[in-house]
């Protein structure tokens, strides 16, 4: 049997991502696969991290603490977000934008901060701890595993939530309906129709809360007391002046990139049978449920998201706090806001304009490569797909550290340059909106292409005019997720800014290391409302209001 | 206008035969119908035709040119799909006009012809709503309009009018005959629908496990199968277990001269409606069996017997049935077969003896 190669659009596209990828993924990060295997002292090659790892009690801990995480707040957020998309999209909820707005919030409650605000609420003097002991309840503190999870749970599962619902909506109805005509109860239904059928939606996300939980650093250094992780051992390895050890750091991200590697495996072998397609003809419909049921609906729904918003809101009350240095005083005032204005406006262009640079590109390509994976089954696809994984597992401050080491010199001197900023975030970022748009298109049969090229469309063109246009909820859940994750990007750009591409999030984490907690405040409060209404213009710009995610 | 012709085609999925190797050769304008039972490489064949797979070997010719390495949006074959395949996002209007907005045709022109593809499919009036507001076989109809409208080479349509029902589905089935006989179009059609193909079909390609049965006019089809899978896939034959000997056919108990060298079991085929009962009187040989009528269906201008004979069941079909036919059943018949409108089928399904069988 012959197999002709065919040369179209689409292999072009599988050579430009496979050049942009051993461009900013695998030559970077060699330099710490290659940090990894050699000995601090001699430079020669050694194993000795690696045993280290193997036979050092912290090091085992914190492996097994990571996929506790890793599982836990995976299983929160899959738990709140299936939740939450399930009764939105088959219930008739009120404030559906509300909801959507407060997810989003969620999602984009500033790092650090957001974790301090928890300790705020729930922490040893925490305030609403204090609050519940004087009423006669009392709540352990919000230190430790149980902390973390819980704060990965309600941190990640806006994810799970967006990506799920868009899974959700477009299920062809007749499906279910069949089912329901066969005799399965609704309860079995879900179970036996709907969930398998949105099992690649649910699959990618449980894969992307697992990895986020695991790869994150802030939320454990800051709850996690001695609960130590892979990626806290492996920052303060890295971050220290002293009795840093840049070996072990690299050593510690490479086992964490091959942990969360495994399962990456792991959802592909569940989804290895999964392709459903559906034409999207009959769309579902939202049931009006009644009565305690209602209540029931929008109690769970409001108290899932309020929740989540929690850190956010927190942050924004005490922006208007009066404060002196670190210490909040009672009273209300602009103070913060004004020192902000006066002093750092420079990291809210740079945050702007990068991000924004960064989302074009990673749209665009994540676009074409996540029609790639779906539509184009092979070994360079298959590779290239794996090889995606990798930038959601890299903890951030080691991909900059690879970028600092690999783009330093001539003809390649980026250091210190708003590019090297914009392509960390381009390659962090990308396998969002890959994913999500492969998501997507697993719902859109191929027939409607073909049906396209038989009316006289060149490949290229049937995609623009018919999937692009029916994959476009995919591409904007994914572009939202990119923009979001782009603006408060924080860790790779911690190692790579200098005075004058600072942006937002850094500052935000500077303040709260120097202890201005006002500031930090306002900078958060502003970099939430700049969020919030770049994701309300994609909305609107889509022509689709809230409907964009639903 | 053009003629297709493809010649030794083959297609696997992974290693799965789904198509053993084709010969076709279609005349330009012709109306050719894929007829088959479910799973047996229709789909596969025109999908390959269209070119949106490749096939494993062989070439498909498009009025003497070949077409295999042209991708299939230089093909001009239009397609209707057998699961409609009609763009959700945009109106009835909107995709019939789709592909005529690739041509870059004058406005005014693709006004007219969406207004014309969907006035013959029935649908004028409805040009605005979204395929999401519309029943299956509307948005069946869509996409008959939008491949008729942009009047390609060559036109495959995978069971256009599976979703129809009978009083639509013969009206539609008509208009498609007319416009295809007008524009001259060369047509490929896909049916499991044995009466669609014979009333439509210029020929009949009748296709089994992804292999060429028989080809040959409705007419040749249905009065002169060439294989057994034909004969009994194309209306309903009567089989009854026989065997030849020295220029003597052996049915049940019944032996009669039988003109043909070869010898050994074969299969006596014939259509209900040439069964004759006793009553009747037929010229030249015939092979006469002791029956009893087990049930008459009354159809109306024709009534079914379903008959167990010594040598098996069979079915005859009496037109005009009077009275006291239908209350035949449990009585004894005489069941007569007329030698020259059987056909006997050799055990590897091949007509035996090309020359008598009519
Ligand atoms: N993508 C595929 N992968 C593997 N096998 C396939 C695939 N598509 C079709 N087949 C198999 O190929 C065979 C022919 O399929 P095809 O769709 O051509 O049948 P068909 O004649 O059109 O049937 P129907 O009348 O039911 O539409 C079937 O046995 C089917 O199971
Ligand atoms: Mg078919």
């Amino acid at each position: 049997m012959r197999r002709r190669l065919r040369f179209d659009i689409w292999t072009f596209v599988l050579i430009a991502a496979w050049v942009i990828l051993i461009a900013l993924l695998i030559w970077p990060l060699s330099s710490v696969l290659r940090a990894s295997l050699i000995d601090n002292d001699t430079g020669a090659f050694s194993l000795v991290h690696y045993v280290q790892i193997a036979t050092i009690k912290a090091y085992q801990r914190a492996v097994g603490n990571t996929l506790l995480a890793g599982f836990g707040g995976m299983t929160g957020a899959l738990l709140l977000g299936v939740t939450l998309a399930f009764v939105t999209t088959r219930f008739h909820i009120y404030g559906r934008a509300l909801i959507q707005t407060l997810a989003v919030v969620a999602l984009v409650s500033p790092p650090f901060i957001g974790a301090y605000a928890w300790i705020v609420l729930f922490g040893a003097s925490g305030v609403v701890r204090k609050g519940l002991s004087s009423v006669g309840i009392s709540i352990p503190p919000l230190y430790g595993a149980v902390g973390v999870i819980l704060v990965f749970a309600f941190k990640f599962f806006p994810h799970v939530f967006l990506i799920t619902s868009g899974a959700l909506a477009s299920i062809n109805r007749s499906v279910e309906e069949a089912a329901e005509s066969l005799g399965v109860s609704p309860m079995k239904r879900l179970f036996t129709i709907t969930f398998p059928l949105i099992l690649p939606a649910i699959s990618a996300s449980a894969l992307l809360t697992f990895v986020l939980s695991i790869a994150d650093f802030g939320t454990p250094r800051i709850i996690g007391r001695d609960f130590n992780v892979l990626a806290t051992e492996a920052f303060n390895l890295y971050g220290s002046e002293v009795g840093g050890n840049p070996g072990m750091a690299s050593a510690l991200s490479i086992v964490l990139i091959v942990l969360s590697m495994i399962i990456v495996f792991g959802q592909r072998w569940i989804l290895r049978k999964n392709v459903y397609h559906s034409n999207l003809i009959k769309k579902p419909e939202r049931q009006h449920a009644r009565g305690f049921k209602a209540v029931g609906l929008h109690a769970l729904a409001y108290a899932i998201v309020i929740v989540g918003a929690l850190p956010a809101i927190i942050v924004v009350l005490f922006s208007f706090r009066r404060t002196s240095g670190p210490v909040f005083q009672p009273g209300i005032s602009l103070r913060s806001y004004e020192r902000v204005v006066s002093t750092v406006s420079e990291p809210i262009w740079n945050t702007l304009i990068f991000s924004s640079v960064a989302v074009a590109a990673i749209v665009i390509t994540g676009t074409l490569i996540g029609y790639l994976i779906s539509r184009r089954p092979g070994i360079a696809t298959g590779t290239l797909d794996a090889l995606l994984m990798v930038p959601y597992v890299v903890p951030g401050i080691v991909m900059g550290i690879a970028f600092i080491t690999r783009f330093n010199e001539p003809p390649l001197a980026l250091t210190g340059t708003g590019l090297i900023i914009i392509m960390a975030v381009f390659v962090r970022r990308l396998p969002y909106s890959a994913r999500s748009v492969a998501a997507a298109l697993k719902q859109v049969g191929p027939n409607l292409e073909d049906a396209a090229v038989s009316l006289g469309y060149s490949p290229g063109k049937a995609f623009l005019k018919v999937t692009v246009p029916l994959i476009l909820p995919g591409i904007m859940a994914g572009a939202l997720m990119s923009f979001v994750t782009a603006m408060n990007e924080l860790s790779s750009s911690l190692v790579l800014y200098v005075g004058s591409t600072i942006t937002m999030p850094v500052r935000i984490y500077l303040s709260v290391m120097d202890g201005e907690y006002g500031t930090a405040s306002a900078l958060s409060t502003i970099l939430l409302t700049m969020t919030v209404i770049a994701v309300y213009a994609a909305f609107h710009l889509s022509g689709r209001k809230e409907s964009a995610l639903l | 206008m053009a003629d297709l012709k493809i010649q030794g085609l083959a297609k696997s999925y992974k290693d799965v035969r789904v198509l053993e190797s084709i010969d076709l050769h279609i005349a330009s304008g012709e109306f050719f119908t894929l007829l088959g039972p479910s799973g047996c490489g229709k789909t596969t064949l025109l999908r390959t035709i269209a070119g949106f797979q490749h096939q494993d070997r062989g070439e498909i010719i498009v009025a003497g040119e070949r077409i295999d390495h042209k991708p299939a949006h230089k093909r001009d074959i239009g397609m209707v799909f057998q699961d409609y395949a009609v763009f959700p996002h945009l109106s009835v209007a909107d995709n019939v006009a789709f592909g005529l907005k690739a041509r870059a045709l004058p406005k005014a022109e693709i006004a007219e012809r969406v207004a014309e593809s969907l006035k013959m499919v029935r649908l004028d009036g409805y040009q605005d709503r979204l395929p999401a507001e519309m029943s299956g076989g509307q948005q069946q109809r869509i996409g008959l309009a939008r491949a008729m409208a942009i009047r390609p080479t060559l036109l495959l349509m995978d069971e256009p009018l599976s979703n129809l029902d009978a009083k639509l589905r013969i009206e539609l089935r008509e208009d498609i005959r007319d416009i295809q006989r007008r524009l001259g179009i060369t047509t490929i059609y896909v049916t499991h629908d044995q009466e669609e193909a014979l009333a439509v079909s210029d020929r009949i390609c009748v296709m089994n496990k992804g292999n060429v049965e028989q080809i040959g006019t409705p007419y040749e089809i249905y009065r002169k199968p060439m294989r057994r899978f034909a004969a009994s896939f194309v209306g309903t034959m009567n089989f009854l277990p026989g065997q030849l000997e020295g220029g003597r056919l052996l049915v049940g108990s019944q032996v009669i001269d039988y003109p043909a060298q070869a010898s050994g079991p074969v299969e006596v085929a014939i259509r209900p409606e040439n069964v004759e009962l006793a009553a009747a009187s037929s010229r030249g040989g015939v092979i006469s069996l002791k029956g009893e009528v087990l049930k008459v269906t009354f159809l109306g201008r024709e009534a079914h017997y379903t008959l167990k004979t010594e040598a098996g069941e069979i079915v005859a079909q009496v037109a005009d049935p009077a009275q006291d036919f239908i209350e035949m059943e449990g009585r004894p018949v005489e069941v007569r077969l007329p030698l020259q409108k059987i056909v006997l089928f050799r055990p590897s399904g091949d007509v035996l003896d090309a020359e008598r069988a009519r």
